[in-house]
């Protein structure tokens, strides 16, 4: 499986966390040996260009070598419009880990980003002026068309940053046992159709991984039975991850999604660490167009 | 408190033990056919019931189950309380997320295999009512939509063992059914509630409009409002209190409670305990453990009670209207098979998956008869169609699996 990012965006405000957010994309752009683009909106004057000027010298990068895109109006909507003009493949921004009740439902531009992007995107919760390599990598292998590439990255980054671990979460549908074998099995028959069920699972995962590089990494493959996307936050946040990656959902979420949580809408809501969500869509969509 | 005599008490365990032990004895034979308990609790019922027992010897009959007395009364309480405790499982197992998952294409699917079987089963009694044991004008209406809903209606647990048997639970396929089936489950148990409504109690019945308003106000009530209360108190009763017993003792009294509230406004109590049930299910921080514990403690106790108490309630060969079951067990085949089947086609599987889906759907089971049941007990519907609705919940779930399994090795 071939899967990369070669245009990496971030979106950039003057606030205290742009130097860090910089610094941030900057390591994933030199991981991937993509180019980088930085993408503002807002108003664009002698002062912003000074400002920005300032903090790529802070960056220790050269404004010459990067491209800048200054936009005006809805952050969110001028954000994606750029991904898609400049076929950004991978979008870097900042988000709260947990917005209040109002701003969830209203949605803030992270989670704008999150709900209607087309490329994949990377929300970062902390970003830091010393970043250091992903140590502990969660992915969900799980509900997405974009499952291989999401394992693919969490192999990539983690063979890149030299991970101590990589999660690879797969949910099992005990709701489903509960209800079938409850009053037509005996204990051991049930326990042997637990036991199948667990064992075709991981044997999914493990055909998965065959396809995908991943020397010397350390590898989990866990099962998680519960509200899918709740019950993988939890695990995220049990296991300390730092960066927790998952394929992007088939459709996009909506106000009634926000309603009745489900899901990524979970992580959405409360993300339990830095979130990559891969949705290399718009790459296909080139490729389709590029091949005429 | 009322008293029970020392005579009556073990004349009421003794009824109690014998319906378990009958009830467990016939769902293992059952078993032994790959068929599900329900089918074999329903049996001892007949054999235990006035079809067999009352039959070659009444006056056995008449001292195990003496009707009237005060064991009678008690037995009927217990019945009542599992058919509550059922519907609240049935709640339960409906699982908002696998729905929500599946989006828009759920519930074009859903519509579709709720739609056609409704209108199959509403136009027939409706234009022929005197085959149906309804007189002209005397509640056609409301029986025929009662048998639109009893059509549409579909059991849940079925065909989750069927998917699993087939080990495609899991598969794109699967949610898609899966979540079309709770579709159609929660809309059905909606449609029926307001049907109940529209009969009333003891003579005073609500405008349809009352009973719509207050049905739809307690399933959004439930599901918005209701729901994130108990996401709040749950993880609580989780931290604080024993584990199991305070999240079963809490999942319990909400159910009765939820189940009082609506027979008090006017819809039956089972419409209660279902919302409860749905709501609670819904909850992240309602574990599958929990689940599995209220599961395990209602249908192996309650539901064998429930099914069993149905064959001895009903003759099973002197209500037996052989034309009049071969019809019904016509137009659900048909309703659901088509209805199902084209709705799965719309999600984008081929003709013969979509029929595998429709024989699927096709299985009735417990909510089938449970159903039947209440509309017995408000006079909605006569004995024989009764017994004809529990026969074809019956063949419906023994035959959706074997036609499922054939239609996709095709």
């Amino acid at each position: 499986m071939n899967f990369s990012f070669s245009k990496i965006g971030v979106a950039i405000a003057f606030s205290p966390t742009a130097e860090a957010m910089i610094i941030e994309a900057v390591r994933l752009t030199s991981l991937y040996q993509a180019s980088l683009i930085l993408i503002h909106v807002g108003d664009h004057g002698q002062k912003e260009e000074d400002l920005m000027n300032a903090l790529l010298e802070k960056t220790g990068q050269k404004s010459s070598s990067i491209k800048i895109c200054w936009e005006r109006g809805n952050p969110a909507v001028s954000i994606l419009k750029v991904c898609q003009q400049e076929n950004i493949d991978l979008l870097i921004a900042g988000a709260l880990k947990k917005e209040d009740l109002l701003h969830y439902y209203i949605g803030t531009i992270a989670r704008k980003i999150m709900r209607k992007a087309n490329c994949s995107f990377l929300m970062i919760t902390n970003p830091s002026t010393a970043p250091v390599p992903y140590k502990n990598i969660v992915v969900n292998a799980e509900d997405s068309p974009y499952v291989i590439e999401a394992i693919t990255t969490a192999c990539q980054l983690g063979m890149k940053d030299r991970a101590n671990w990589v999660h690879i979460v797969r949910e099992l549908k005990m709701y489903g046992l509960t209800m079938a074998a409850s009053d037509q099995r005996t204990e051991k028959e049930y326990d042997d159709v637990r036991q199948q069920l667990v064992k075709d699972e991981i044997d999914k995962v493990e055909e998965l991984l065959r396809k995908i590089p991943h020397n010397q990494l350390k590898v989990n493959i866990k099962m998680i039975s519960g509200k899918a996307g709740f019950e993988l936050s939890k695990f995220a946040q049990r296991k300390n991850a730092d960066l927790l990656i998952v394929g992007a959902p088939r459709r996009r979420f909506s106000i009634f999604d926000r309603i009745f949580p489900h899901d990524l809408e979970y992580i959405f809501g409360d993300m339990p660490c830095n979130l990559l969500v891969i949705h290399p869509a718009q790459e296909a969509e080139r490729k389709e167009v590029s091949n005429g | 408190m009322g008293k029970l005599s020392h005579t009556d008490i073990v004349h009421l365990l003794v009824q109690l033990s014998v319906m378990l032990l009958m009830g467990r004895l016939l769902a293992e034979a059952a078993r032994k056919f790959k068929q599900p308990a329900v089918i074999g609790e329903i049996i001892a019922g007949i054999l235990l019931g006035p079809t067999i027992l009352g039959m070659i010897n009444p006056e056995w009959f008449n001292t195990l189950y003496p009707i009237p007395s005060d064991t009678a009364t008690v037995l009927t309480g217990f019945v009542q309380v599992a058919v509550i405790m059922l519907l609240f499982i049935a709640g339960l197992e409906v699982d908002l997320h696998i729905v929500w998952q599946q989006g828009r294409q759920a519930v074009t699917t859903s519509l579709f295999g709720l739609i056609i079987p409704f209108a199959l089963g509403f136009v027939f009694p409706y234009y022929f009512p005197e085959f149906f044991g309804i007189a002209e004008g005397q509640q056609r209406l409301i029986f025929a939509l009662f048998m639109g809903t009893a059509m549409a209606i579909t059991a849940l647990p079925v065909i989750v063992r069927i998917l699993m048997d087939l080990n495609i639970f899991k598969s794109r396929m699967g949610m898609l059914v899966v979540a079309s089936a709770m579709v159609d489950d929660v809309l059905g148990w909606i449609v029926f509630s307001v049907i109940l409504g529209m009969i009333g109690k003891q003579g005073e019945s609500f405008s349809i409009i009352n009973t719509i308003l207050l049905t739809v106000g307690f399933v959004v009530f439930m599901l918005t409002i209701g729901r994130g209360l108990l996401n709040r108190v749950l993880p609580w009763v989780n931290k604080k209190m024993a584990w199991p017993g305070g999240v079963l003792s809490l999942s319990l009294a909400l159910c009765f409670l939820g189940a009082a509230f609506t027979e008090y406004i006017g819809i039956h109590a089972i419409f209660g305990a279902f919302i409860v049930g749905v709501a609670l299910g819904d909850s992240e921080h309602f574990s599958e453990r929990a689940k599995e514990i209220v599961h395990q403690f209602i249908n192996n106790i309650f539901a064998p009670l429930f099914f069993v108490s149905i064959g001895l309630r009903v003759n099973f060969i002197t209500n037996f209207d052989p034309l009049l079951t071969l019809v019904i067990v016509i137009i659900a085949f048909a309703g659901k098979i088509i209805g199902s089947g084209m709705g799965t086609k719309l999600g984008g599987f081929s003709w013969r998956e979509s029929f595998a889906a429709g024989f699927g759907m096709n299985a009735r089971g417990a909510m089938e008869i449970i159903l039947g049941l209440i509309a017995l007990e408000n006079g909605l519907i006569n004995e024989k169609v009764f017994v004809s609705l529990v026969i074809m919940a019956l063949i419906t779930s023994m035959s959706s699996g074997p036609l499922m399994k054939w239609m996709l090795k095709k």
